[in-house]
């Protein structure tokens, strides 16, 4: 397969163009700017490489964010760094003629190629809740990781459940590394997670031929390293203690801190507060929501979203710590003097032994 | 009256009796900051610009900083405690022994005499369902400066705090549930408090121990020896 530098200059671009963009990616991919000439190396000597990308029980905004991508755009990774050999939602072809293309595939480049998954493996019923090609999804996503490289998990789904493990878990979906346990995983979680972040972590994999430093959850460094909360353009209010109480209030017309609507930055670990979404236009926060923490493991069974303490996990109780910790309280302070009270009535000399 | 029978029994060294109290203040001051972090329930900086309100008032960002100092006091005065535990046996006096039946026969007795099923109860330094609260509050403690901790290192999930404690975090089934566990904790070592202050004084007022005062002497009276006395003689 030819290298970047000469996919780059069969579509025409310049050594100065090429360089520039190096240079852009060494700092998507939360690379020191002394990095920027063996990012070029890479860039004119690794091969591009094929990937399959395979989509379980999933709702697909995963692909939706990727396709977003502006820096650099999803029609150039697509195009020109990766070789996307199967992906059934984006390419042309379907049915029989690309299910013989991914076997082809997974022979041909055995050992040498990514899989990217997205959505997850749902095990109920010898996984009969998700069905590709007239088989389980199981099936498919074992049979697709055998000779694959590394596996990517795109998303919260491939890496924790997400909402359809969510409380009952019908279909007892699970994450992928429940399934696939031989291979290097990279969770790039996120509800969807954001488009920079899918196609720097790919680019890491392709330029540097090694899989990120990973945290101890599986997580690229680079853009899970830091709490929502931490990079907050709002930290000063929360530091302040200035608190938006509710949606229609003072604070929240002044773009005081969500903390107190429920905001899950403190508990969350994504790139929002710095990457942004929409090429850095906006994020849940600056649009005046709380952060719902999409990218952490059971983020949609910590509800309620929009409470900072949620309710006791007691069926029928319908109060948070705070509450029911002060009526215990209350009960144990009334008990001893109770207790107090009839211990004294009933009190004896203390013999021992009789 | 058979006041001649006294015996007073130094049992607390003068190492826990200071930890006793510096814990209770560590404890205390966490509680009331703790529940403002939960739940800041009002405005310290009313009239200053969120950027320079910073320590100027009683804002989110102080009491934070109380909090985190009032924890490594907690965390170093346990870790004193523990070690102090090596040196005098008066100071093992958390540990149940379960492994003797006496322990458990013990056990029911002080349950049914709180009930108020039996009237009296043998004469303990430190009785068996004590001991055994003790040893769960030392637990609690524990827990508490762990996913405390493990909160307070993931600033920076490369950092000493991170890799000490962040091990807690998936077993607990994310960072949120860590705080949750972390506040309904903090209810039940209150819980345990209220027990604890009652009992103390209860002990003094009707058995006579002198128990509130042994915290700051080290001694308790007794009219009778204490069936466990060899573990601080």
């Amino acid at each position: 397969m030819e290298t970047f530098w000469e996919t780059f200059k069969r579509h025409g671009v310049n050594r100065r163009d090429f360089l520039r963009f190096a240079t852009l990616m060494t700092g998507i991919m939360g690379l020191s700017p002394s990095m920027i000439p063996q990012v070029v190396k890479a860039m004119e000597t690794k091969p591009r490489v094929p990937v399959l990308w395979i989509h379980g029980l999933e709702c697909t905004c995963c692909s939706e964010s990727f396709i977003r991508s502006a820096t650099p755009l999803a029609s150039d990774v697509l195009l020109s760094m990766i070789s996307l050999e199967y992906d059934d939602t984006l390419s042309a072809a379907a049915g029989e003629d690309l299910e013989k293309h991914r076997k082809e595939i997974i022979k041909k480049y055995w050992g040498n190629y990514i899989l990217a998954v997205e959505g997850n493996p749902p095990l109920g019923e010898d996984g009969m809740y998700c069905i590709v090609n007239g088989e389980p999804f199981l099936k498919h996503l074992k049979e697709s990781a055998e000779g694959a490289k590394a596996v990517i998990a795109w998303g919260s789904c491939a890496s924790w459940g997400c909402v359809q493990a969510a409380k009952p878990n019908p279909t007892t979906a699970v994450s992928i590394d429940k399934v696939i346990k031989d291979k290097p995983i990279i969770k790039v979680p996120g509800c969807p997670p954001i488009a920079e972040v899918m196609t720097g972590v790919i680019m890491h994999l392709v330029l540097f031929d090694s899989i990120p430093p990973l945290d101890s959850q599986g997580r690229p460094k680079q853009f899970y390293g830091n709490r929502i909360h931490d990079t907050c353009y709002r930290r000063a209010f929360f530091n302040a203690g200035q608190f938006v109480e509710r949606f229609d209030d003072e604070g929240a017309k002044k773009g005081w801190c969500l903390y107190k609507v429920g905001c899950r930055g403190p508990t969350t670990y994504n790139s929002c507060g710095n990457i942004r979404w929409y090429n850095g236009l906006s994020y849940p926060i600056q649009a005046g929501h709380g952060c719902i923490g999409c990218s952490e493991e059971n983020f949609w069974d910590n509800g309620p979203f929009y409470q900072r303490l949620t309710t006791i996990p007691v069926p029928s109780v319908e109060a948070n710590a705070d509450k029911v910790g002060m009526a215990v309280a209350a009960a144990a302070a009334a008990g001893a003097v109770a207790h107090g009270v009839i211990s004294k009535i009933r009190s004896k000399p203390n013999k021992g032994g009789e | 009256m058979r006041e001649e029978t006294v015996k007073r029994i130094y049992i607390f060294s003068p190492s826990l009796r200071i930890w006793h109290w510096v814990n209770f203040l560590s404890i205390l001051t966490l509680f009331l900051t703790g529940l403002y972090i939960g739940n800041p329930f009002f405005i310290g900086s009313v009239g200053h610009e969120a950027t320079y309100a910073y320590a100027r008032n009683l804002t989110m960002d102080f009491i934070r900083l109380i909090h985190f100092s009032a924890g490594y006091v907690l965390l170093f005065s346990f870790l004193f405690r523990l070690f102090i535990a090596f040196f005098y046996k008066g100071d093992r006096l958390f540990i149940p022994k379960v492994w003797r039946a006496n322990f458990w026969k013990g056990l029911v007795e002080m349950v049914l005499h709180y009930i108020f099923i039996k009237p009296w109860h043998r004469t303990y330094v430190r009785n068996p369902l004590a001991r055994l609260a003790y040893l769960l509050l030392y637990l609690a403690l524990a827990f508490m400066i762990i996913t405390g901790f493990a909160m307070y290192g993931l600033s920076d999930p490369s950092g000493f705090w991170a890799k000490l404690f962040g091990w807690v975090v998936p077993l607990l089934g994310g960072e949120f549930m860590v705080h949750m566990w972390h506040h309904w904790f903090a209810w039940l070592i209150i819980i345990f408090a209220i027990v604890h202050v009652y009992l103390v004084i209860r002990f003094d007022v009707i058995e006579k121990e002198g128990e509130v005062s042994s915290m700051f002497n080290g001694m308790k009276n007794f009219k009778e020896t204490p069936v466990d006395v060899e573990d601080v003689a």
